[in-house]
């Protein structure tokens, strides 16, 4: 039983929990800047959509050359432009996510440092106040798997779109919406709750 | 130390790779929070690493299959009961480098992404994960179109497990689709196939020679063959062997059956079909691939004048067949058992090239299919294979695993009723043989259910009992004396004699002594009002028979039945007819193709005596190939003279009206179930009994008891030699000694 260890530890896991909150914060204020650029990706492939649909030479439009060829340019270069403004945002979930990584990762090996001096018996304990080192490591796992898969999925969805297949770009946004999981995201709000009393006792 | 439960995995845990153990176990083990674990379970194992169970509990385990060995992908374990030791600590180093293959979702995924991408996020999917060599990773919990990743080795090579971390490169090596991949892993294993190892080889060669010399085949400029039709009865294991070339080469198979296809609306057929085609195409991107056509004649029946579906479907499957270029290397098998109602525009080189025909199997082949099946039972020592398949003629595959199936069944009602032990011995597959018949035979015309009769039971005519011995039991029982004299097997041989002589009986001892197939065809069987019908069935019935050889083909009262071409009112009556056919098949210019069975083995004349019983097999395979027609009749002189020449029925034996001890025999058979009394002199009856034959005797026999009965109401107990006597003095005999002298003379 070495109380030194298991003081750090729990140090560490303050440290860990912090970012974590802060983090989410971060992650989830980007996914709400997000929604209304795909909303607007969404609008972009309807309306090209619409416009390969129209034959330009039978409306009245016709007289103004290459309509339909500046149009698509136009929308194509809109196009880029909202999924410029989206890598943006890419980059800052990928730091929050980074982040939260190597937080855990760090605890992680602080406590592979000392496996030696835990035993199953000490990462097991839980009091009223302190839940076990096992529970919070577990639960650290949890969160930064699910950010993980988070920006992953959404990561693969952003890079499967492609100009040419409009009815991909057409459900970007709903499918974007359905890659929402607010059970695992209330699971993670619920960890930092559990934890709140630990925190305080430093 | 205490058993462990498996339940299944809690959701929150999908993904993490955790094994839920509880805390006392983990500290036994020495196991600290995130140790990497193997766990092994039936069928394979899997890499976990251990975590205490959030209540504590001991006595459970819950394992998360992220990484586990190929064979539970298909099959995940669940309710299991593990032992403690089935938990094994294993090492996990950082490891270097990783060399993977990628195992996606869909074709599309596979050809649209850029190849950058899959490596960067296969990256980013496999960071932090615990890996062992050769096992699969599942990344189904990231929901996107990358479904596994196969470890094909890794760097450090020294261990055979370690971790990933961002510093470890990774190297893909290949991208499967889910389809490709779950094909690969049902071939590992796959059924034994007996019997089939030609036909098996051949197919073989055609679906690897394209693949492993692709170079060479196009600078001899052939092209190589697409298409491959497997003919034969049904039950032969046509299907099967498909499977099992598949599974053997590695190859993907897409599979249609007939049905399937069909749809109701116009054009529906056609459109499934071409879809099939496509699935086909691009399974063969991946590797090779089989597009296997099962029961094609329900798909490709012969094109009719009038503008049937069917014929648009026919079209379509020509064009097709025609579409595949060089480039789609597929190959296209087809199976059947009617490939003569296939419509012939299938049946050309270009389309399906090679024909392999596989017949009923012979001896060797069936000792073949019996052992292997009857390698995974528990068989007894004592069974004998040999003995099985001699006894199993005109048994196909299906039949002998029906047939082991149905022994094993019997073996296990003795064992429940709780005698013996667990093996299956030779009672239970005689008991089997019973209830398992031959498909060769179903439905057949002259099968027939004969009660066996002993040669003991016929009395006298020892002389006609030897010549018959001779010419039907010796070449199928003893055929090496047979090869080794140089004598061929008999074709034929015609039993004449007065009616009423034991004819019948003679053959029916004879098929009950020679343990063969027997069939017998009366009138009855083969008249049809149709033109024509009768001889098809003559010849059907022949094509049976030879399926099922050796055989003893029956034709009882041959007069009525073939008749003779002289002396016919009519000159092309059905009789004559039926006598054409039949004359051909008993000595025609050969077989059908179709018929075709097993190899063409060449006896091993002298020297290797290595294997004796494997020597006599050979033999008998030689000499049993044919059917052996016997036929019986009472009216000799209305036999068409070309059957009788030697070749055809070559042994004429004639059946005498039983002499003086014949008829004591006679009599002597027919009263031994009969209480006779003392003072009943057999001998007298017999010096009686002149021109009587032994139906005769027979019936005197039985009157004289009705006799006994009538005189002495219901409680008679003997029989009084005056009632023999009486009854003899009612009855005439039914042979005139003129008749006798008319078959006495030769008939050649």
């Amino acid at each position: 039983m070495s109380k030194p260890t298991v003081a750090s530890l729990h140090q560490a896991l303050r440290k860990s929990f912090k970012s974590l909150e802060n983090n989410q914060k971060v992650w989830k204020s980007a996914l709400v800047e997000c929604s209304p650029l795909m909303e607007s990706l969404g609008n972009l492939a309807e309306q090209s959509r619409a416009l390969s649909n129209v034959q330009i030479s039978n409306t009245p439009l016709r007289d103004f050359p290459d309509l339909e060829d500046r149009l698509r340019f136009k929308l194509l270069q809109a196009t880029d432009t909202v999924l410029g403004k989206l890598n943006e945002k890419m980059s800052s979930l990928q730091s929050a996510r980074d982040a939260i990584s190597n937080q855990v990762c760090a605890v992680l090996q602080l406590y592979e440092q000392n496996t030696d001096s835990l035993d199953v018996l000490t990462v097991t304990e839980r009091s009223a106040t302190t839940p076990s080192i096992a529970d919070m490591l577990e639960w650290l796992q949890d969160a930064e798997r699910h950010y993980r898969q988070q920006f992953l999925r959404r990561k693969t969805l952003l890079q499967m779109l492609r100009a040419d297949n409009l009815s991909l770009l057409e459900s970007a946004p709903k499918r974007w919406k359905t890659l929402e999981s607010p059970s695992a995201e209330d699971c993670i709000t619920d960890t930092i709750y559990k934890v709140s009393f630990f925190m305080e006792s430093q | 130390m205490k058993s462990l439960r498996q339940l299944s995995v809690d959701p929150s845990d999908r993904g993490s790779q955790r094994c839920r153990l509880g805390p006392g176990l983990m500290s036994e083990l020495g196991l600290s929070l995130g140790s990497p674990l193997l766990v092994s379970v039936p069928g394979g194992s899997c890499l976990c690493t251990a975590w205490p169970r959030p209540d504590l509990a001991e006595g459970f385990l819950q394992m998360d299959l992220k990484c586990s060995s190929p064979s539970l992908i298909s099959h995940p374990p669940t309710h299991l009961h593990l032992d403690p030791g089935q938990l094994k600590p294993v090492p996990c180093p950082k490891l270097k480098g990783v060399k993977i293959t990628v195992v996606v979702q869909s074709v599309d995924f596979k050809k649209h992404t850029p190849p950058r991408l899959v490596h960067e996020l296969v990256k980013d999917m496999l960071k932090g994960v615990h890996v062992h060599e050769t096992y699969v990773i599942n990344l189904e919990d990231f929901d996107t179109d990358i479904r596994y990743v196969v470890i094909e080795s890794i760097n450090p090579d020294s261990a055979s497990t370690g971790i990933i971390t961002s510093k470890t490169g990774v190297e893909i090596a290949g991208i499967q689709t889910v389809r490709h991949y779950r094909s690969q892993l049902q071939d590992q294993h796959t059924v034994s196939l007996g019997g089939l190892e030609e036909v098996s080889a051949s197919l073989r060669e055609m679906l690897q020679l394209p693949l492993l010399y692709p170079g060479t085949l196009s600078s001899l400029g052939v092209s190589c063959p697409r298409g491959v039709l497997l003919v034969g009865p049904p039950g032969v294991g046509k299907t099967l062997l498909v499977h099992r070339v598949v599974g053997e080469v590695g190859a993907s198979l897409v599979v249609v059956r007939g049905p399937e296809v069909v749809g109701s609306r116009p054009g529906e057929s056609e459109e499934k079909l071409r879809a099939v085609f496509e699935r086909a195409r691009s399974a063969a991107e991946e590797g090779p691939c089989v597009l296997f056509l099962d029961e094609l004649d329900t798909l490709c029946p012969k094109r009719t004048g009038s503008s049937a579906p069917e014929n648009r479907l026919v079209a379509q499957l020509l064009t097709l067949m025609d579409g595949i270029d060089q480039s789609d290397r597929f190959l296209i098998v087809g199976a059947t058992n009617r490939p003569d109602s296939l419509d012939s525009a299938l049946r050309r080189p270009g389309r399906f090239d090679r024909e392999v025909i596989i017949g009923a199997p012979t001896l060797q082949q069936r000792k073949a299919i019996l052992s292997v099946l009857c390698a995974r039972m528990p068989v007894c020592p004592s069974v004998d294979m040999a003995e099985l398949a001699q006894r199993t003629t005109g048994y196909v595959g299906a039949d002998l695993s029906a047939l082991c199936r149905e022994a094993a069944m019997h073996a296990v009602r003795e064992i429940s009723k709780g005698s013996g032990e667990q093996v299956v011995r030779m009672k239970h597959f005689q008991d089997a043989l019973k209830l398992v018949r031959p498909s060769c035979l179903r439905s057949s015309l002259g099968r027939t259910e004969l009660s066996p009769v002993s040669w003991e039971q016929i009395g006298g005519l020892e002389e006609v009992k030897l010549k018959l011995r001779q010419s039907i039991e010796w070449p199928m029982r003893y055929p090496e004396a047979f090869v080794r004299l140089g004598l061929s097997q008999p074709r034929g041989v015609l039993l004449y004699g007065p009616p009423g002589c034991a004819k019948t009986t003679l053959v029916r001892a004879a098929a009950s002594s020679s343990r063969c197939t027997f069939l017998s065809v009366s009138g009855a069987d083969l008249y049809s009002p149709y033109v024509g019908d009768s001889e098809k069935a003559l010849a059907q019935l022949f094509r049976q028979a030879r399926a099922c050889a050796p055989c003893i083909l029956f034709l009882d009262e041959i007069d009525s039945l073939i008749g003779s071409r002289s002396n016919s009112q009519m000159p092309n009556g059905v009789h004559t007819r039926l006598l054409s056919v039949l004359l051909n098949e008993m000595d025609g210019v050969g077989l059908k193709t179709l018929e075709r069975r097993g190899t063409e083995k060449i006896l091993q004349a002298e020297g290797v005596e290595e294997n004796h019983t494997q020597e006599q097999l050979d033999h008998q395979e030689v000499c049993n190939k044919d059917v052996m027609v016997v036929a019986a009749t009472n009216r000799p002189d209305c036999i068409d003279s070309a059957l009788l020449r030697p070749g055809r029925l070559d042994h004429i034996i004639y059946v005498p009206p039983p002499d003086q001890q014949a008829r004591l025999a006679v009599l002597k058979v027919c009263t031994k179930s009969m209480p006779v009394d003392a003072d009943v002199c057999l001998e007298e009856l017999a010096t009686k009994t002149e021109l009587y034959s032994g139906a005769d005797l027979e019936s005197l026999c039985k009157e004289a008891a009705l006799m006994a009965l009538q005189e002495e109401n219901m409680e008679a107990s003997v029989i009084k030699h005056t009632y023999f006597l009486q009854s003899l003095r009612k009855m005439s005999p039914s042979l005139t000694a003129q008749q006798i002298h008319t078959y006495q003379t030769p008939l050649r």
